[in-house]
């Protein structure tokens, strides 16, 4: 196994060992807990940036059909792309049938890094150290500090999971592994409501995912009934081939498979648009976000969400291009407008600074829909870059939100007024990452945004052009928001008599990386494009294709 | 080692550098003297701006550099940094240079050295940063960068007191209003990339229009939908009506950034923009139409409230507004019809007025900078009055701004005018149809407007600086006039406002910049040679003259005559007085609505939305309700349940 193989199981291993040792090291020493949580995130943020170095120097033009994974653990020469590491092996006592018998596959555990999910996963290590350090002393119950650590590490172990997966079954534990401990860390320290809320969350987004890996295992089972040798694979990358093999080749079946892509089209709809979340199933995430801890809101705003935007590129568009072409892009690219629309009037209306900022993802997770499924390159790159984008923007609000709350205990617009005057360095992250937010050029939103723009013009002009309101809307809520809380004569929420003080140390840790990350991919996006766009054309290609054969 | 395409990205470069140092080094290590690099920046960027200007004149094609470089790059999307002089961009960017320099001079003397005075000199060496960017881009999401950094710069310097309310909210309504126009130009660009072979670059965008237009496949009604939205930008950054409400509102930003970024430069970016897209504009006349009769229908608006308002900057921001519409004014009647081609005639006009009105309109902000800084922050001129003596520099110089805006003969507003007011004159006499009669309209619009714009500039003047002397409370007993460092400013700029007309409008100099590096290399297919007219010249000096010998009556001969002229218009002045209730009109019609539709929007997501999931979310507890009878723990209860089902079960088993 070579070195970057070995990483990326470390990438793995790091965050469940940490929350392993956390949870045994007890109640008794909350600070050392807080060591451990810090020195295991940074370290996974030192592996992933490694990895990340190492995938833009070692990735090559490639010309494939599917996707190409790369630093795979258990691959071998001849096959570098795939892995030999079986979790439940069906020819396990039987021998392999002779030709032409049934070729029966593995559940793997199939790893592996490409550029739709290195950079995902570059930004839930960089997130994961923010969360930790914004947590230092939000955690009041220092006898639980070690249970909150515990949960949050195995939540970021989740995190990556999901994004390096490449079996179907390993793909889908994870994605639902990850509602546990978010589930527990919005219950137990969230907010007034967060009873409610950590159960809601909870059974909706799993009311949704359930049906989704129905729809993924029948990709399954088609794909061994109908092809010639029988052949039962839980990698994507294969299963990718193999449909894509079957809709082009199996003529006969035509009108079948139009049908069953609609049926798996829906199956995926429903876990991965409220997931998401997609107007009009994203109800649970408002409230969710506003009670959970900041660490929880963080995580479920910078990644949680992307899994499904995730899953739509990596599972939905490849594995029904037709149903994706003729459903998706009328139906998920209206909904994708409705909620930008929807979603920043929402958001401009809250009186919970906290409320706002969730509500502005409804808002932004519809730009990377809606660049998605304009299903050419621009779009879908586009679409990549704002999940990064909103992953980095939207996190840092949180934290920002998180902050401020830490120091005034309240999160109501209205008792606010000029903290600019007060909170200098923190007004300026506020005012840096809003403009990120609201896309302004040479910060990162602005490169999503005109990619998604763009791309969906060529597709849908009409749907482009609605989108546009973003544009505006958005500045509307988060400019006015500024307007309101920072600028402005003073007024501070009664404290209680502790002295108020601007940014620490600690807090600028958790700030400044992604705020030079904004800057960075605001200036020279250029590699980050370069690197994805083998693995977003590999999508776009199949639908291009699709679409030819359609016409 | 100077060499010209060096100097091309020095020009924005070393504003950005000044910026740069600013932030990480100058707060910490010499706060108070944060003036030095964004000066240095300026002066810097000035030279290569000058060398540029020559380049660009000595070479024979446009200078470039950076094409290669690439910023996004996806697909069949491309955007790179590419930078391109041409004769427009020299002469914009020795304008924006020059005078950022000066502003930036001024400003030191100006601002008051407290912790505030880093995050001033870093925002507008930013801004200067982008301005250059913006005239220097050679494509149009480079340009829209650009676009949006000057409207963020403006935004975080028109709400730099941002402890003051009113300041706060004029810098969010800045951004906003601002940002609405964007959109236009947003899709503007997208439709632009869409149709016209799918690059970005303005080289390869117009040479595509023109073959279609050659081959009689161009889509006359997408070029017309793009032209609009390119101006619908337009008009927001350069504040013309509808868009117009911001402007005045960003008067509540130190002086010389209403110097800077809300007379000389910023807002003059829209008329840059339409001027640059002249081979668009040129062959989609119901698009210039458009833009002409904003232009007029802004130009008279503004002048009809600058006459009534008492507030100096802001009589200053309305007339920027009435300036902003003759440009437009300009660019929207270089029609093309025949062998009448006006389109290098027009774009000669708007960019001319815009070079001269730099002078002037800067000037006389930094003048008007000069009286609020020695009466304390007092600006309202029912306040103060027959400074004359008391503020000896701030009077001559303001004298000459005014003079120039004025349009007195033989001064540089005179000559610029003077061309707008020959090209939509042009464009009435060689239009036909309906086009006639409204550039006949627009051309007499504009006629008046100039004597409207004497009158309010005379008024301004003298109710400033003649009459009884009167100070306000706040000035205390000594004002003091101009220090050195604001003096010199404001001396160079009065010369500039006296002088760049009459040394560059009928020699000709500026045409031939433009008409040789740039008009016959992008539209000579739009451009046809004209004469000057003598009538027009002798015409337009004496409305001038009338509306400034009306202001003298009425503001110095006998000054109790004003209120009763007032009196005797109540309805007209009350309205220009309030400024036609456009606030309040956006109020009611527009933030009203949105708030209220986001409010419904609110409670529809909190209610139905998230209730239908709960109603859902009870699907299960009803289910469980309704079967919850059969568990009733009666053992009798279940035997008999048994024994039916087992029959049942047998029944059905035997009679299948």
């Amino acid at each position: 196994m070579d070195f970057y193989s070995t990483l990326l199981i470390l990438l793995l291993v790091i965050p469940a060992l940490a929350a392993l040792v956390v949870a045994l090291v007890g109640s008794t020493q909350p600070l050392l807990v807080r060591q451990i949580s810090l020195g295991t995130t940074v370290a996974s943020l030192a592996v992933a940036c490694v990895l990340a170095f190492g995938f833009l120097s070692t990735r090559t033009e490639m010309k494939e059909r599917t996707f190409r994974p790369e630093f795979v653990p258990g691959a071998t020469a001849d096959a570098p792309h795939a892995t030999t590491w079986n979790l439940i092996d069906f020819n396990m006592g039987r021998e392999r049938s002779a030709k032409g018998g049934p070729k029966l596959g593995a559940i793997q555990f199939y790893v592996g890094l490409d550029g739709m999910n290195i950079w995902l996963v570059v930004l839930t290590t960089i997130l994961m150290v923010a969360s930790v350090l914004i947590s230092w002393n939000a955690i009041k119950d220092e006898d639980r500090v070690h249970e909150f650590h515990a949960w949050l590490l195995l939540l970021g172990f989740a995190l990556v999971g999901v994004f390096i997966a490449f079996d179907i079954i390993l793909f889908y534990v994870f994605f639902e592994l990850t509602l546990v401990p978010l589930f527990f860390m919005i219950g137990i320290w969230g907010g007034p409501e967060r009873r409610y809320a950590a159960r809601k969350f909870f059974i909706y987004t799993l009311a949704g995912s359930v049906i989704t890996f129905l729809g993924l295992l029948a990709v399954v089972v088609v794909c061994y009934n109908k092809t010639g040798q029988h052949i039962l694979t839980f990698s994507i990358p294969e299963l990718v081939t193999i449909f894509n093999d079957l809709l082009t080749n199996d003529v006969a079946n035509r009108t079948f498979y139009e049908n069953f892509q609609f049926w798996v089209f829906l199956a995926m709809m429903a876990g991965f648009a409220i997931k998401v979340p997609l107007f009009p199933v994203h109800t649970w995430l408002p409230l969710a976000h506003v009670e959970a801890p900041t660490a929880g809101s963080v995580l479920l705003a910078g990644v949680l969400l992307k899994m499904g935007t995730y899953g739509f590129m990596r599972l939905c568009l490849p594995l029904a291009p037709d149903a994706s072409i003729s459903v998706g892009v009328p139906v998920i690219g209206t909904l994708s407008v409705v909620g930008i629309i929807y979603g920043a009037l929402c958001a401009k209306s809250q009186d919970d600074i906290k409320k706002l900022v969730a509500y502005s993802s409804v808002s932004h997770l519809g730009f990377c829909t809606l660049g998605m499924f304009a299903l050419n390159s621009t779009g879908l790159t586009g679409s990549l870059l704002q999940m990064i984008n909103h992953g980095l923007s939207t996190g840092a609000l949180f934290l920002l939100v998180g902050m401020i709350y830490e120091r005034y205990h309240t999160r109501s617009i209205a008792e606010y007024g000029g903290l600019g005057s007060k909170l200098k360095i923190i007004t300026f992250c506020m005012v840096f990452i809003s403009l990120s937010s609201v896309g302004l050029p040479g910060l990162n939103g602005f490169v999503g945004e005109a990619l998604v723009f763009f791309g969906m013009f060529e597709t849908r002009m009409g749907l482009a052009i609605l989108g546009t309101a973003g544009i505006i809307l958005g500045a509307w809520y988060l400019i006015s928001m500024l307007r309101e809380v920072f600028f402005g004569a003073l007024k501070e929420p009664h404290t209680e008599g502790h002295e108020v003080e601007d940014i620490t140390p600690r807090e600028i840790a958790a700030l400044a990386p992604i705020m030079a990350v904004c800057l960075l991919l605001g200036v020279y996006p250029q590699p980050i494009l370069d690197s994805v766009k083998p693995d977003v054309d590999v999508v776009a290609n199949i639908l291009k294709d699709r679409k030819a054969k359609m016409n | 080692m100077f060499s010209p395409e060096m100097c091309l990205w020095m020009i924005p470069f070393l504003p950005l550098l000044g910026s740069v140092i600013i932030v990480t080094l100058g707060r910490r290590m010499f706060p108070d003297r944060c003036h030095v690099p964004c000066i240095a920046g300026a002066i810097g960027a000035c030279v290569c701006a000058v060398v540029v200007f020559v380049g660009v004149i000595s070479e024979t094609t446009p200078l470039r550099f950076g094409r290669e470089i690439a910023w996004i790059q996806v697909g069949n999307f491309s955007a790179n940094f590419s930078l391109r002089a041409d004769g427009l961009t020299a002469v914009m960017l020795v304008m924006v240079t020059f005078i950022g320099s000066l502003i930036a001079i001024y400003s030191a003397g100006y601002m008051e050295v407290d912790e505030s005075y880093p995050r001033f000199f870093a925002a507008v060496s930013a801004f200067l940063f982008f301005m250059t960017g913006l005239v220097l881009a050679n494509n149009f999401v480079l340009l829209y960068a650009c676009w949006e950094g000057v409207g963020l710069c403006s935004y975080l310097l028109i709400g730099f007191w941002y402890e003051k309310p009113s300041a706060a909210a004029a810098a969010r309504k800045a951004f906003l209003v601002t940002r609405l126009g964007d959109i236009g130009l947003f899709i503007g660009i997208l439709i632009l990339w869409h149709n016209f072979g799918h690059s970005l670059e303005y080289d390869d965008i117009f040479v595509n229009v023109k073959a279609q237009y050659d081959a009689g496949v161009l889509d006359h009604n997408l070029l017309y939908w793009a032209c609009i939205c390119l101006f619908i930008g337009a008009a927001g950054k350069s504040a013309q009506f509808p868009l117009h409400v911001w402007l005045p509102d960003a008067m509540e930003g130190p002086s010389p950034v209403s110097a800077l970024i809300h007379a000389a430069t910023m807002v003059t970016a829209g008329v840059y923009l339409v001027a640059r897209c002249t081979p668009l504009f040129g062959l989609a006349p119901d698009a210039q139409l458009l833009v002409a009769c904003t232009g007029g229908f802004t130009a008279l608006l503004a002048a009809l409230i600058a006459v009534t308002q008492t507030d100096l900057k802001r009589v200053l921001a309305y007339s920027t507004l009435s300036q902003l519409g003759y440009m437009f004014l300009a660019l929207g009647s270089g029609v093309v019809v025949g062998e009448h081609k006006l389109a290098g005639l027009a774009v000669t006009a708007a960019i001319f007025h815009l070079f001269t009105h730099a002078f002037f309109k800067a000037l006389l902000f930094l003048a008007a900078g000069s009286v609020m800084h020695a009466m304390h922050d007092v600006i309202d001129m029912t306040k103060f009055g027959g400074l004359k003596k008391v503020l000896p520099i701030t009077h001559w110089t303001f004298l000459c701004g005014a003079a120039a805006l004025a349009g007195i003969p033989l001064l540089s507003g005179f000559w610029s005018k003077d061309e707008i007011l020959a090209t939509t004159y042009e464009a009435w006499h060689v239009s036909g149809g309906a086009a006639s009669g409204i550039y006949c309209l627009l051309f007499f619009t504009a006629l008046f407007t100039a004597g409207l714009t004497a009158f309010y500039t005379a008024r301004a003047y003298f109710m400033t600086f003649h009459g009884d002397e009167k100070l306000p409370p706040e000035a205390g007993e000594h004002p003091h006039d101009a220090t050195p460092i604001m003096a010199w400013p404001l001396m160079i700029l009065a010369v500039g406002a006296v002088g760049v007309g009459i040394v560059l409008g009928p020699t000709h100099l500026f045409e031939s910049v433009l008409e040789k590096k740039w008009i016959t290399a992008q539209f000579a297919h739009l451009a046809s040679p004209h004469s000057t007219n003598l009538l027009l010249m002798v015409t337009s000096s004496v409305v001038a003259c009338i509306g400034v010998g009306i202001a003298y009556w009425l503001y110095v001969a006998d000054p109790s005559a004003a209120a009763s002229v007032a009196s005797r218009m109540a309805s007209i002045y009350d309205l220009s007085r309030s400024k036609f209730y456009f606030d309040e009109i956006y109020e009611l019609a527009v933030v009203w609505p949105m708030n209220a539709f986001a409010f419904i929007c609110r409670v529809v997501d909190q209610y139905v939305l998230d209730g239908l999931v709960d109603l859902f979310g009870q699907v299960p507890a009803v289910f469980g309700y309704l079967v919850r009878p059969v568990q009733n723990g009666l053992v009798q209860f279940y035997a008999l349940l048994m024994a039916l089902g087992l029959a049942g079960f047998l029944l059905s088993v035997l009679l299948r």
